[in-house]
């Protein structure tokens, strides 16, 4: 009990304080409205080269959006506590390190299923694409997997950033990676081999896969295998997020650079 | 003056991690994607167009993030009561600092070209290669020079970041970089005319692709060099306010 306390409360604590730069005019700027205008973007370039339809286009960036807010929150999570000067305190914790800082990645992964939700409604509004009402359950499962898939990603990421001086260039090298590997506005059977097979080891690839199924009207039974398969890519990147992170700390403690910046 | 401080601030930009990281990758990364989309969508002859189109692409996130977010850059290094102390007008200090963001964007330009035609085979046939050499440079000081309008108004807006990251797609979508505007709703158009980058974009695709290059990139220039006198005007009103409270260096 009190470890779950932990791994809420605490990520809930550590959200409102790491995420402080936002304002609501800039979340819904940045989160809710940029991505919108990505998916436009993509879905006017895909109608005009005749690649795939809108639905394509409209459930694979509604699922990458979520991307956004997780791979930079994941990233924030561990950074901006080295930025701020608190990382030595909470590394001082008594508590587990990994229901720590997995637990910050709680409140990004719900973010990014609420930029996800809102993109693929504006975009399905704003594009005339029709989802059938009984796959809406299911596509809110998918879009909540991949966000957590994500979150859990961007906390590897964040891992990373105990090493590195200047974390936003993982981050935004990262958010660029997956826009094109993840075969979200690219179909993976007109990527090479070799990027296709790289998306399949990515957050988002599988949960795109899977939302297209059902948005496609095809059930829960048929895109629950790509579900699964982006719940293992998530439980692979919390598991190396939570191995970075403590051998990431111990060398960061022998060196004594852990607030170096 | 203008030239050695676009100079100096173009040195800056350029010891950034991040600027280069953004002006490098993901314009290659929109160029990747651009490739594969056209090649699957049968449309392999123009590939030259979408590395120049990705490259441009890169100019705009360049001005717009840099000059965007250039006075509160220089809040934030505590550098803003110098260079406004400087016996100069606003607009000609700040102006350096909006060309060196557009200067940097050019990474971007050359980067997918480089890149397309390294690993993709992309040939460069430019259609009329003396005008992109020429047409290229222009447009992207014009940009710089729509950067310094872009400098002035964000520091009127409290939430100038959140605008700037809700506006490099819209633009890249309506200036017609990679998306042609004629399979965008009609009342796109008055907008996509107002705005230099639409310009550049459609000069730069005609000197690549063929066409009348240079009326787009005398539009481009003057909707640049107005932007720039605007620009100029905002800048000294926004001075004098940020002066007469005394908020100059308050973030």
């Amino acid at each position: 009990m009190s470890g779950l306390r932990l791994l809420t409360v605490g990520g809930v604590i550590a959200y409102r304080a790491l995420f402080n730069w936002t304002t609501p005019g800039m979340f819904v700027g940045t989160l809710l409205v940029g991505p919108l205008f990505q998916l436009l973007f993509f879905a006017y370039l895909g109608r005009q080269l005749q690649v795939a339809d809108d639905r394509f286009y409209i459930v694979g960036n509604a699922v990458l959006a979520a991307s956004l807010a997780c791979v930079f929150g994941g990233t924030m999570a561990v950074g901006n506590e080295r930025r701020y000067g608190t990382l030595g305190h909470v590394l001082l914790s008594p508590r587990s390190r990994t229901a720590i800082f997995l637990g910050r990645a709680v409140p990004y992964a719900g973010n990014g299923l609420l930029i996800a939700v809102t993109t693929l409604t504006g975009g399905a509004l704003l594009l005339g694409l029709r989802v059938p009402p009984g796959a809406l359950p299911g596509l809110a499962l998918a879009l909540a997997v991949g966000s957590l898939s994500c979150a859990c990603f961007g906390l590897a990421l964040g891992a990373v950033g105990l090493r590195l001086r200047d974390i936003w260039v993982v981050s935004n090298v990262s958010v660029a990676v997956l826009l094109l590997f993840t075969g979200v506005n690219v179909p993976a059977a007109a990527l090479p081999g070799w990027m296709a097979a790289a998306g399949r080891f990515l957050p988002i690839t599988h949960a795109a896969e899977a939302a297209r199924v059902l948005a496609a009207g095809r059930g829960i039974g048929a895109a629950l295998p790509a579900i699964g398969r982006e719940v293992a890519v998530g439980a692979a990147y919390a598991v190396l997020a939570a191995a970075l992170l403590t051998v990431f700390e111990a060398e960061s403690r022998r060196r004594a650079s852990l607030d170096t910046l | 003056m203008i030239a050695v401080g676009a100079l100096l601030h173009a040195k800056h930009l350029s010891r950034s991690p991040l600027e280069i990281a953004i002006s490098l990758v993901v314009p290659v990364v929109q160029a990747t994607l651009a490739v594969y989309l056209l090649r699957s969508g049968g449309a392999g002859d123009r590939l030259l167009d979408a590395a120049v189109g990705a490259g441009m692409m890169g100019v705009w996130s360049s001005v717009l993030f840099g000059s965007g977010a250039a006075i509160q850059n220089q809040r934030w290094q505590g550098t803003l009561e110098m260079i406004m102390l400087a016996p100069r007008r606003p607009a000609l200090v700040l102006v350096p600092i909006t060309l060196a963001t557009a200067l940097t964007g050019t990474y971007a330009i050359l980067a997918t070209l480089l890149w397309g035609r390294l690993l993709y085979g992309i040939r460069l046939d430019f259609a009329h290669p003396v005008a992109f050499a020429v047409v290229a440079p222009a447009c992207i000081l014009s940009l710089g020079l729509f950067g310094l309008l872009l400098a002035a108004t964000f520091v009127l807006l409290r939430n100038a970041n959140a605008l700037a990251n809700t506006l490099e797609y819209p633009v890249w979508l309506v200036s017609g970089m990679l998306v042609p505007i004629t399979v965008l709703p009609g009342w796109t158009g008055p907008l996509a005319a107002a705005l230099p980058t639409t310009w550049a974009a459609r000069a730069l695709r005609e000197a690549t692709g063929g066409g009348p290059v240079w009326p787009s990139a005398a539009l481009c220039v003057g909707i640049g060099l107005t932007c720039a006198v605007l620009g100029a005007f905002a800048l000294t009103y926004v001075e004098r306010r940020a002066r007469a409270s005394a908020t100059l260096a308050l973030a």
